[in-house]
């Protein structure tokens, strides 16, 4: 994996939730499982989805559908666990995030990277780091840290239409 | 080179433990010769090392140091409370002094300078007037004449021991002779040159004691043969004719021989030798035992072998799976020894890394001793059951949290003597330490016999802090654990002992961070007593392993009373959610409800009740699967507010089971009843 910072160019990987199609910096994936059993833990917010056995060591889940407050769908032969090493209050933590489907890795140039509105939002932290247009579709990549030091339930439609808006 | 100074520097802070304990110990009993001879040893040992690794700063102070130990040690001074402050600061510096990154800095070396300063004027002081009285009480000039014979065992050369230089040390004792023996020495095509032939005898007219003489062969003691006997209590060696008759037999002979010695030394002084008093010191070479007893192993091993041992308690689960599945007699024999033996396994590995409480005593004994002094107060420090282990990690988790609530003890609890006499209390107060078992956990006590805690005090503290409504009526237990809610301090003026912030919210987190909960008792002007309790091993469980629908569950065994069958009809029409078994009338819990499982439920369940206390409670679960070894696992961060599942393990088809915390269900049943009631 070689994220050379000096031309510009960050890799990134991109997932699509519900239509959304979403993007993480790939410094911050570990691997991508395929779906496996996921226990449940009693008395959690819903979008814990709960935990699964990677190699011996307890991962616990979150169903990215439920965090951003999307439709629920049926889980396909598509849907898939990303393992991320997250920062928590300055505590590297592994999590796994339940999508719809792994899409691919982008090379993306850092100009062609719309920088995220930070001044005039009505949020102080927004949870997307930038977008890149294709055709007329926009990936959004996600503040992947920022996300998870929050415990509630991310409006991401909402995000989108503010950091759309701002951007058009 | 550096990793032999991390070992020195890592044996010395032992050393210095071990020093600050018998320090501590000794305060009691200033008379105890033992410990004094103690104190002695591992001066000279930590000189020894520290002169040999270059830390010469060491080496000079503690040389000034067993200087003081050493006059004590011979009754020409006497332990004094002084001396004691001035050697426990000593034991601080001898600390600061082995972190070399210190040693060079300037406050270091003006306490160095200050401390070496108060050491000699102890010596100059003492060693005048009572010195004196002693010498004089020996008629001659006190030399005696001793023989010594240093046999090295062949292999001495291989610990780096040189023996010449051991000969070499006789020279500040006085006059002496030595003599190398050659007879073993082989002929030169079967010496090993990395072995050790030689023997040496040593006549020593000396005016210090035998044991003197014994302390230089104090490292070789085990590698040796050694025997010194005093041969006359006169200076043979200052008179030539014996001197010179002596050079005639170490030509002549191979050796001088202790009865030759005897026998020039009688003849010619026409003395009695007083046989009573040879008493022949051969130290043989004492049985290895005592230096193999105890292995130096690093933290970090003991680490991977639990981490290891861990793992194979899980694939040995796995593998009785398996065995139980295919269900081949031969595999199931084979599984089940596997299975006896990981558990033998594990239990002798937990032990290794279990540690007396013992090891944490001393710094308590040291805050009690110099935080009293300082506030001026009389306390006695009691400990009980410090021989009770408890994990490593667990105990160094715990050391910061008792030194808080000893501290708040001695600032707040105990009162000044004035104030105890008042009261009709002995003005020396006592705080106890005292640590037990009880069931699967150690609880550590600290009680006090001070003025307890005021709990209308508290509770107008906490509403002028804004932590509760004025009119809140809450029990008195429920106020003293106001004491635990952040931003509480009760100091009415702040010290800067406690009350410094760092409060007993802190002290709480610290020990549930090591799966322990603290309850205080209170009673005033009778004391306080602060209960911690804890559990036994942080890591592995024996556990009950049940099923709720496709969901495993482990309860911990230890806290699981019986199990019972009962039908679905029988619990959903239990009248208050009360089921009768052998014993009475028992409140339960329906887990599936509980844990939001919706599935159909069983025609037939089982009822596991779970003790805790006094109190029991039956957990409704749709399969007992059975004993299970649980390898704890965290459940992370994520789920940090997660309560009633205390972790998670892994089971031996890959599938996580979770744990539940049984103390946690009965508290929250409790809880939950009394709103019902109220």
């Amino acid at each position: 994996m070689s994220i050379s910072k000096d031309n510009g160019i960050e890799t990134y990987l991109s997932f699509k939730l519900s239509e959304e199609v979403f993007a993480i910096n790939v410094s911050k994936v570990i691997n991508i499982l395929e779906l496996s059993k996921i226990t449940r833990i009693p008395k959690s917010p819903e979008y814990m989805k709960g935990v699964i056995n990677l190699r011996g060591t307890v991962l616990p889940v979150v169903d990215m559908r439920i965090k951003f407050n999307l439709p629920e769908k049926e889980n396909t032969v598509d849907t898939s666990i990303i393992v991320l090493s997250i920062d928590l209050n300055g505590e590297a933590v592994l999590i796994g995030i339940l999508v719809d489907a792994v899409r691919e890795v982008l090379e993306l140039r850092n100009q062609d990277i719309f920088p995220s509105p930070t001044i005039g939002t009505k949020y102080n932290t927004s949870f997307i780091e930038g977008m890149w247009r294709i055709d007329d579709k926009f990936i959004m990549i996600l503040d992947i840290d920022k996300i998870f030091n929050t415990e509630e339930v991310i409006d991401i439609k909402e995000q989108l239409a503010q950091t759309a808006g701002e951007t058009n | 080179m550096d990793n032999f100074k991390r070992k020195f520097v890592e044996e010395a802070l032992d050393l210095i433990n071990e020093l600050e304990t018998v320090l501590l110990r000794i305060a009691s009993n200033p008379e105890d010769k033992e410990l004094i001879e103690h104190i002695f040893r591992i001066m000279h040992t930590l000189k020894g090392n520290s002169a040999m690794f270059g830390f010469s700063m060491i080496d000079q102070y503690t040389h000034q140091l067993e200087t003081i130990y050493d006059l004590i040690r011979n009754g020409k001074m006497k332990v004094t409370d002084d001396l004691m402050d001035l050697t426990l600061a000593s034991v601080d510096h001898i600390r600061n002094l082995l972190d070399e990154d210190n040693s060079g800095k300037e406050e270091v070396q003006s306490v160095h300078k200050d401390l070496l300063g108060r050491i000699s004027n102890i010596i100059e002081g003492k060693t005048s007037q009572p010195a004196e009285k002693k010498e004089a009480a020996v008629e001659d000039n006190g030399i005696k004449t001793y023989y010594v014979h240093f046999q090295p065992n062949t292999d001495i050369l291989s610990n780096g021991t040189n023996p010449l230089f051991l000969v070499e040390d006789f020279k500040p004792l006085g006059n002496y002779i030595a003599v190398p023996s050659l007879e073993q020495l082989p002929p030169l095509q079967d010496m090993d040159p990395e072995k050790c032939y030689t023997s040496w005898e040593i006549i020593l007219s000396t005016k210090e004691s035998q044991d003197k003489i014994q302390e230089i062969f104090i490292f070789v003691e085990d590698s040796c043969n050694l025997e010194i006997i005093k041969v006359c209590d006169n200076d043979i060696l200052s008179q030539p004719e014996i001197v010179s008759k002596i050079e005639e037999i170490t030509i002549n002979y191979k050796g001088i021989g202790l009865q030759k010695l005897k026998e020039i030394a009688s003849a010619d002084e026409k003395q009695e030798v007083r046989n009573a008093q040879l008493t022949p010191r051969s130290v043989e070479p004492t049985t290895t035992l005592k230096n193999i007893s105890n292995i130096r192993v690093s933290s970090e091993k003991l680490d991977e072998l639990i981490n290891l041992v861990s793992e194979l308690v899980t694939t040995q689960a796995g593998l009785s799976l398996i065995a139980e599945n295919i269900n081949d007699k031969e595999l199931l024999v084979i599984a089940e020894d596997v299975e006896k033996l990981s558990r033998r396994l594990r239990d002798s590995t937990f032990s290794i890394r279990l540690i007396p409480i013992e090891n944490m005593i001393t710094r308590f004994q040291r805050l009690v001793r110099e935080l009293s002094h300082e506030l001026k107060k009389e306390i006695i420090f009691r400990t009980e059951g410090t021989d009770i282990e408890l994990d490593k990690n667990m105990i160094e988790g715990l050391i910061d949290p008792i030194m808080h609530i000893i501290r708040n003890s001695i600032d707040h609890g105990i009162e000044k003597p004035e104030e105890r006499k008042k009261k009709g209390k002995p003005s020396t107060g006592v705080i106890t330490f005292k640590a037990y078992y009880s069931g699967s956990n150690v609880y550590i006590q600290v009680n006090d016999d001070g003025s307890g805690i005021d709990v209308n005090k508290i509770k107008h503290h906490a509403v002028s802090k804004g932590l509760i409504s004025s009119d809140s009526s809450l029990s008195s237990k429920e106020i003293l654990d106001l004491i635990f809610l952040p931003g509480f301090s009760t100091a009415e003026n702040v010290t800067n002992i406690s009350g410094r912030g760092v409060g007993m919210d802190v002290v709480k987190r610290k020990i549930s961070d090591l799966r322990g909960e603290i309850n205080i008792d209170t009673s005033i002007n009778e004391g306080t007593t602060i209960t911690v309790k804890l559990p036994l091993t942080l890591s592995i469980i024996d556990g009950l392993l049940v099923e709720i629908d496709d969901a495993y569950f482990v309860i911990p065994l230890a806290s699981v009373n019986k199990c019972f069958e009962f039908k679905h009809e029988t619990l959903v029409n239990a009248v208050n959610n009360l089921i009768f078994v052998n014993d009475g009338h028992i409140p339960f819990i329906y887990l599936r409800n509980e844990f939001g499982i919706a599935s159909q439920c069983p025609d037939l369940e089982q009822v596991v009740i779970i003790e805790y206390g006094d109190v029991r409670i039956g957990l409704t679960v749709d399969r007992v699967v059975g004993e299970y070894q649980a390898v704890l696992k965290s459940l992370g961060t994520m789920y940090k507010k997660q309560d009633i599942i205390s972790g998670a393990t892994i089971l031996g088809d890959g599938t996580v089971a979770l744990v539940v915390d049984p103390n946690k269900i009965i508290n929250q049943f409790n809880y939950q009843n009394q709103i019902n009631i109220s």
